[in-house]
């Protein structure tokens, strides 16, 4: 019988994050996953996190992977990937299945971090080939390199299938539309405006009634549905498409936690069945703690943050760090957590209906519905700066109007001309006083890509729009091409005067066109001709 | 939620739907009309119908059909999908081959072809 400190089943990112804060502690850790390789969703996740710098903002998914992996490879945690946990018994024992071999292994103490699975949805045709679940789509194209489809339906508004319909963008695929049964669009309006910005159709009060086809999927008819969701007759819409991909939620995958005998409890907030525990995700089973997704369903920074409190309390239990040591982690660790369960989108603002930011401004309904802020709104929130300002030379404008905890835009700019402030969910702010360089680092910084240059003191009656870019090809200078309202529709003609791609942009690259003076507050997409 | 309690929400009569067709548990092929007959029938939890029509045998182990099923359940018998149990877990968690469990706690050797 193998014995460790400490077993973790799961390497993704509250996993590797558990193991990593416990073999700090000086403990013999080991970490099972069921997948050839490690990182969870982490791997999958090509676009840049939110939160604040101790939240690895800015960060694309994947690059904090790497770094938890190296860091958990240098610290002597033993990793085994294809490495299927079967069950956890009595006494803190699992069996783990690699290749044909069933070990028992023993620890002090055990930290699930399964994750979670998507939710499915029936419809007439879903067992045809071409329907899928979004998550199966990014994982299929962001870590095997093959695109889903060549036109793809997405259901589902939610930030999965709001995020991974821009990747199948970015992976040449067409979006054809977002779906979504709620009135309202349900993922942070800056992923929606991202995709909105290039013509993408938002059906909100729609959901799929059949998927067509022989084969496999050769078009879909959505319908339109009431305050009841009941279809209303006469408004089915018919979409040409080879692919539906499903983002209708996560469920926590505890199955391990349950079978382990832990009380489990069912909360629709948390997406399903978990495992009840404490504030330092110990089960009702001494010694088996729960962190990430399994403990319900919030983001991969939560994640990281949850491992290291189980981590540090699976150390306490050995006698690896004093109570004291414990109790300081612990605060500096829910404090950082309790930072990203704030905002408009948190678990316990949802169902609030919204009518205004926090500080007040007026939330933008058009975005809410139709996935763009409309042009006469857009002036009101305080990272536009006013008319004059914008009249006198090159200036950032801030298109972010929900409250989410977010910041990397206030460290971006050397100058400090971005203000947010030490309650990160605050609407960014522009200090009028400040003279913008145009080094474009805050455009290019924002994961939510909703941060803009515009220049109006261009020769002749012409503005610079510069604007966030993740495409491939990459424009070249001299292009010719349309500029794209928010709402991705046409404005007039565009020419490219610089695509600026550095390394401390990470791959997003800053495009500024040369538009008609009058669309420099309405053009903010570029399409080559 | 006792079975008693749910064995006194019987359902009244079976009538088809135009939707019954769909397959709920794609792993087993088995479909929505099955289910619901299996709730007439006398089978009123998810435990119960995996066992009468192995819905959630498959090799996804109910992880896609196993929610699917507790609210074609909780519509059957009108009662919120939250009072119908879940399934019980049980190890292993994945699927098994039999000659792969006949090797716990063996330390093999060699691979043999």
């Amino acid at each position: 019988m193998e014995r460790y400190d400490l077993i973790v089943i799961g390497a993704g990112p509250a996993g590797l994050s558990a193991a990593i804060e416990a073999a700090s502690a000086g403990m013999s850790v080991v970490v099972y996953d069921e997948n050839s390789r490690p990182g969870g969703q982490l791997f999958k996740q090509i676009h840049k996190f939110f939160g604040s710098r101790e939240h690895k903002a800015k960060e694309r998914g994947f690059r904090i992977g790497e770094k938890l992996l190296a860091e958990a490879n240098d610290l002597g945690v033993k990793v085994m990937l294809s490495s299927t946990v079967l069950g956890v018994y009595e006494n803190r024992e699992i069996t783990v299945m690699t290749a044909s071999q069933v070990n028992h292994v023993k620890a002090s103490s055990i930290i699930i971090a399964t994750g979670a699975s998507e939710n499915m949805l029936p419809f007439k045709g879903w067992t045809l080939p071409g329907v899928i679940g979004a998550g199966a789509a990014q994982t299929m194209m962001n870590l095997h390199g093959v695109r889903p489809g060549k036109r793809v339906l997405m259901i589902g508004s939610g930030n999965v299938g709001l995020v991974v319909g821009y990747q199948i963008m970015q992976a040449g695929c067409t979006l054809a539309a977002v779906v979504d049964a709620s009135p309202t669009i349900g993922g942070y309006g800056v992923h929606a405006a991202k995709i909105a910005r290039t013509g993408l159709p938002f059906y909100t009060s729609h959901t799929i009634k059949e998927a067509h086809g022989s084969d496999r999927v050769e078009a879909a008819t959505i319908v339109e549905v009431d305050k009841s969701w009941n279809p209303v007759p006469g408004s089915e819409k018919r979409i040409e498409i080879d692919t539906i991909c499903i983002a209708v939620g996560l469920k926590p995958m505890s199955q391990l936690a349950a079978m382990a005998g832990c009380v489990m409890e069912e909360n629709p907030l948390k997406g399903g069945v978990v495992p009840v525990c404490d504030e330092f995700g110990e089960t009702s089973l001494a010694g088996v703690f729960v962190a990430g997704d399994v403990a319900g369903i919030e983001e991969a920074s939560s994640a990281m943050i949850q491992g290291k409190i189980a981590g540090a309390a699976s150390a306490l239990r050995m006698g690896c760090i004093s109570e004291d040591i414990f109790k300081s982690k612990c605060t500096e660790y829910r404090r950082s957590l309790e930072q990203l369960r704030e905002g408009m989108f948190a678990h316990k603002n949802r169902g609030k209906p919204k009518e205004s930011t926090d500080e007040g401004f007026k939330l933008s309904q058009s975005l809410l519905q139709r996935g763009f802020v409309a042009d006469v709104e857009i002036s009101h929130y305080p990272g536009v700066p006013p008319a004059e300002k914008r009249a006198r030379g090159i200036v950032p404008v801030i298109e972010c109007t929900q409250n989410i905890p977010c910041d990397p835009c206030q460290d971006a700019c050397r100058k400090g001309c971005i203000k947010v402030g030490t309650t990160i969910t605050k609407l960014p702010e522009i200090d009028a006083a400040v003279e913008c360089t145009g080094c474009g680092m805050c455009v290019v910084s924002c994961p939510g890509q909703a941060i803009f240059l515009i220049n109006e003191c261009v020769e002749g009656d012409f503005a610079n729009v510069s604007i966030p870019y993740e495409f491939h090809p990459l424009p070249n200078k001299g292009d010719k091409g349309i500029a794209l309202s928010r709402s991705g529709e046409y404005l007039g003609e565009a020419e490219v005067i610089s695509v600026v791609t550095s390394r401390a942009s990470d791959e997003t690259s800053m495009l500024t066109m040369r538009v008609c003076g009058e669309l420099s507050m309405k053009a903010r997409f570029f399409r080559a001709n | 939620m006792t079975k008693k309690i749910i064995r006194s929400k019987s359902p009244n009569t079976f009538t088809e739907l135009p939707d019954d067709w769909i397959i709920i548990c794609r792993c087993e092929e088995i479909t929505k009309g099955e289910i619901r007959r299996a709730v007439y029938e006398g089978m009123s939890t998810p435990n119960e119908i995996k066992r009468y029509l192995r819905a959630g045998m498959g090799l996804c182990q109910g992880q896609t059909c196993s929610h699917l099923i507790r609210f074609i359940v909780a519509r059957e018998l009108g009662i919120p999908a939250l009072e119908v149990p879940a399934p019980t877990s049980r190890a292993p968690a994945r699927p098994v081959e039999m000659g792969v469990l006949a090797n716990d706690g063996l330390k093999l050797q060699a691979v043999v072809n």
